[in-house]
């Protein structure tokens, strides 16, 4: 009752508001973002009862105010607060990184490789065949020779493996989840985002060798592809090392720190054109592993204190964008599609992890944390739309549209997962809230948050 | 150079700083750093090299009004009135006739000043002078704090300076926010125009209403990041709120301060949650402050400006002797305490900022020229002149006449 009262208030308050202001110096902006805080966190905290992750509140409260529902937030008011959600992606990928521990990917690798190689590659293949199928119905397909069907669903099918380190982070990071199904998950989804870039620039450069675009909108090569991933690995490589030196002779402020090492991030690989996502996870990856263990955790703990307002404006703004128009117009396609990756999923992981040999829980849930998508997809599908300008439109909107159910739907499964398989809140009487002792022997396993 | 990226560098640079400069020459010299992040601003402003252009001050917009409302938060956080009704009756009454005798000599010079020099009319006069008066009553709370940690705090001179600094920021803040309320633009969605009462109602229920909102959305929880969420959601819709409506921020988030601290169970977390964006947000806002300033178009805009400096100066001083006077309490206080209130501080930086955004007030540049030369005159001396006063200020009680007002501070 307390927070519907406070979303009745937020609502007519900004309803009282908004046609009294005008626009200029920050103040939509702050008001916007402000107004997103509060208001997705209340929803989150809303749906947490009956059973449902925050993040999927924040989601929905990005549908209900944002510009296809209530217009709270306006189009433009959305568009100003975008590098909020750069951050956020920033953020999460030195998060992403900063999970990783050498010594686990040693101890666990291979069976995270097999696990990954088996559901990417029945996705594909489920996702190419089908959208063969389907080809009458599938806008940018029909009426094309079969070669370019093949070549372009296989491009479809490249960008649909995605999946989300963000909501699994972000989720983790909620449920305080520790366990063997939590940091299979986490480590297949973060190993999935190195490689998926990889096979996407392969993929592509095959499509524009076997369909050359009619007139193509971007200046794509494969030099640029590899620049973009081996400048990544370079610049998160040095400032992974900045942040280690930083931890290991200055140890103050980490909260500020936090913050501005993501703006740095962000801005930097904008600047030289390379993969921030990458970038970050290797940054936050050597800084973790180089570092001791205890400042480690404790750059981890300021970053998830630091960060948790941009995280809930990150979500709610990507709620706002969802194109429910294009779910109501495109069901008959999305529905098959969202069905028959999260079928591939299934076989996929539980296939991998019996290869790996793992416990029965991973075998068993781990597909369901690999459902959910979001940051990367939607940049793969802008760059393959802009690689093909004249099926751009209708690639991009029947990806936003099985993005919009698998977004949805990602969450509250990895959730039901992480809950069946005993791991909720598995972490809380573990996890300090302040840094441990420098003594403290190196951990072994891959911590969750 | 891109906004983002000079965003960046700008935080790392005030990030650096406020550790360096703020601790150790604030401990070693009792040098209150601020004067020199605005002077930083100026040499980088579109005015001198141009590192940080008209456009890209432009997009900083939103962090200026987000350290605004932070700063008024912290000033709002301080008036807790549990140890309030503690301080004496006498403190109090020479704190508030010393505060708006400043606001009323300084503001009425320059009224004066103002409507003979640029041949304005009194209507119009009036946002410039109100807004030079309400800056000349802040006080820098930073050098009287540095002063009396290093030669202690509990005689009756630190008292009254502290109360008289605390006392200034409320008047400035409210006497600036009644200030911004009273020349609002006119606004053509309603039926009827609101009047300075209402927009001055609407800034300090804005405050209340956030404080109420965060005490729902917080609930009973406990845990730092809750709070965190919450205390840094509210503020920046308090400051986003007030700012889009063309209010103060400050005014607005000193209300929504006070009713936390005064409110919570909390306060201390919640005073610490503040304090640990404030220092890399104040010198932020310094440096734009710095970047914003352009030197007036008006070629007499030196008169009022060294008008500003005398007048306050002798309202300061000679303001607190007389007011000290007429309560009887020159023998302990001593006739110069006066001099330790004449540091500006960055909070006369975030007025002048926000009398900039508004753009029906009369001669911006002339204000925000006498701002700024005021925080870079007083603030490096800020922490001796409160250090000059609280080192001979040992009260004896010897002497009756000090043995009986001692007893009535007491």
């Amino acid at each position: 009752m307390r927070r519907i009262i406070i979303l009745a208030l937020l609502l007519a308050g900004m309803q009282l508001i908004l046609p009294l202001g005008a626009r200029g110096y920050g103040g939509q902006w702050l008001l916007s973002f402000g107004f997103l805080v509060v208001a997705a966190d209340t929803v989150g905290r809303l749906v947490v009862p009956i059973g449902l992750p925050a993040i999927v509140g924040h989601l929905a409260a990005g549908v209900i105010f944002g510009p296809q529902v209530i217009g709270t937030l306006s189009t433009d008011a959305a568009r100003q607060l975008a590098p909020v959600s750069s951050l956020a992606i920033a953020l999460i990928a030195f998060l992403a990184g900063a999970e990783l521990r050498w010594s686990e990917l040693k101890e666990r690798g291979v069976l995270l490789l097999k696990i990954l190689a088996t559901e990417m590659t029945l996705v594909l293949v489920a996702i190419t065949a089908l959208l063969l199928g389907m080809r009458e119905f599938v806008p940018f397909l029909a009426d094309s020779p079969t070669t370019t069907v093949l070549v372009m669903s296989l491009l479809f099918a490249s960008i649909a493996v995605v999946h989300s380190p963000a909501v699994t982070i972000a989720l983790l990071s909620e449920t305080r989840a520790n366990g063997p199904v939590a940091r299979t998950t986490l480590g297949v989804v973060l190993l999935s985002d190195v490689v998926v870039i990889l096979l996407f620039a392969g993929v592509l450069a095959f499509a524009r060798a076997v369909v050359p675009p009619a007139a193509s909108g971007s200046t794509f090569s494969l030099l640029g592809v590899f620049w973009e991933i081996g400048g990544a690995v370079l610049i998160g490589g040095f400032l992974g090392g900045g942040i280690a030196l930083y931890l290991r002779f200055v140890r103050r402020e980490l909260f500020l720190f936090a913050i501005l090492v993501a703006f740095f991030g962000s801005e930097i690989t904008r600047l030289a054109h390379v993969e921030t996502l990458l970038a970050m996870l290797i940054a936050g990856f050597v800084a973790e592993n180089v570092s001791p263990h205890a400042l480690g955790d404790a750059l981890r703990h300021a970053i998830e204190r630091s960060a948790a307002p941009v995280f809930v404006v990150f979500f709610a703004l990507a709620g706002a964008a969802l194109d429910l128009g294009a779910v109501a117009d495109l069901w008959f396609v999305v529905l098959p599609l969202v069905a028959v990756r999260s079928l591939a999923l299934w076989a996929g992981a539980g296939l991998g992890a019996r290869w790996g040999r793992a416990s029965l829980p991973e075998r068993q849930w781990t597909w369901m944390g690999l459902v959910s998508q979001a940051g990367v997809a939607i940049g793969l599908a802008t760059v393959a739309a802009e690689a093909y300008p004249e099926r751009g439109d209708a690639i991009r909107a029947l990806f936003l549209a099985m993005l919009a159910v698998n977004q949805t739907l990602g969450p509250i499964l990895f959730r039901l997962a992480l809950s069946r398989a005993g791991e909720l809140n598995a972490s809380a009487a573990v996890t300090p809230e302040v840094a441990v002792p420098p003594d403290r022997p190196p951990d072994t396993t891959l911590r969750t948050t | 150079m891109s906004a983002g990226f000079a965003l960046v560098l700008l935080a790392i640079g005030t990030y650096l700083a406020a550790h360096v400069a703020f601790d150790w020459i604030g401990r070693r010299l009792l040098i209150v750093s601020g004067a020199e992040y605005v002077l930083l601003g100026i040499l980088l402003g579109p005015q001198v090299a141009g590192v940080l252009s008209s456009d890209m001050l432009e997009s900083f917009a939103p962090v200026t009004a987000l350290a605004l409302g932070w700063m008024g938060a912290i000033i709002g956080s301080r008036f807790m009135l549990t140890s309030m009704v503690r301080v004496p009756g006498v403190t109090w009454r020479i704190a508030f006739a010393e505060s708006i005798l400043t606001l009323c000599i300084v503001g009425g010079l320059e009224l004066v000043l103002i409507r003979w020099l640029f041949g304005l009319s009194t209507t119009r006069a009036l946002g410039p002078s109100l807004a030079l008066g309400a800056f000349a009553c802040a006080t820098a709370v930073t050098g009287i704090e540095f002063a009396v940690r290093r030669y202690g705090g509990r005689g009756p001179v630190a008292a009254q300076l502290r109360t008289t600094a605390g006392t200034n920021l409320f008047v400035a803040v409210v006497a600036f926010g009644i200030l911004l309320a009273s020349s609002h633009p006119a606004d053509r969605f309603n039926s009827r125009l609101l009047t300075p009462t209402e927009w001055t109602v609407i800034t300090v229920a804005i405050g209340l209403v956030g404080g109420a909102l965060f005490h729902l959305l917080l609930g009973n929880e406990d845990r730092v990041d809750r709070l965190f969420i919450s205390l840094a959601g509210m503020l920046t819709l308090v400051s986003g709120a007030a700012t889009y409506l063309r209010l103060s921020p400050v005014m607005a988030s000193m209300f929504f301060g006070a009713m936390l601290a005064n409110t919570s169970g909390q306060h201390a977390e919640i005073r610490s949650a503040l304090k640990r964006v404030e220092r890399p947000l104040y010198f932020a806002l310094l440096i734009f402050a710095g970047a914003t300033w352009r030197p007036s178009a008006q070629s007499a805009w030196l008169l009022p400006v060294l008008v500003f400096l005398v007048a306050r100066g002798l309202a300061k001083v000679g303001g607190a002797r007389l007011v000290t006077r007429a309560n009887d309490m020159l023998p302990v206080l001593g006739p110069d305490w006066g001099r330790a209130l004449l540091g500006q501080g960055g909070i006369v930086m975030a007025l002048a900022v926000s009398y900039l955004y508004q753009d029906t007030l009369a001669l911006p540049n002339v204000v925000f020229t006498a701002a700024v030369v005021s925080v870079v005159l007083t603030d490096l001396v800020s922490g001796r002149l409160a250090a000059s006063v609280l080192v001979p200020a040992q009260p004896s009680v010897t002497d009756p006449a000090k043995a009986s007002a001692l007893a009535e501070v007491r």
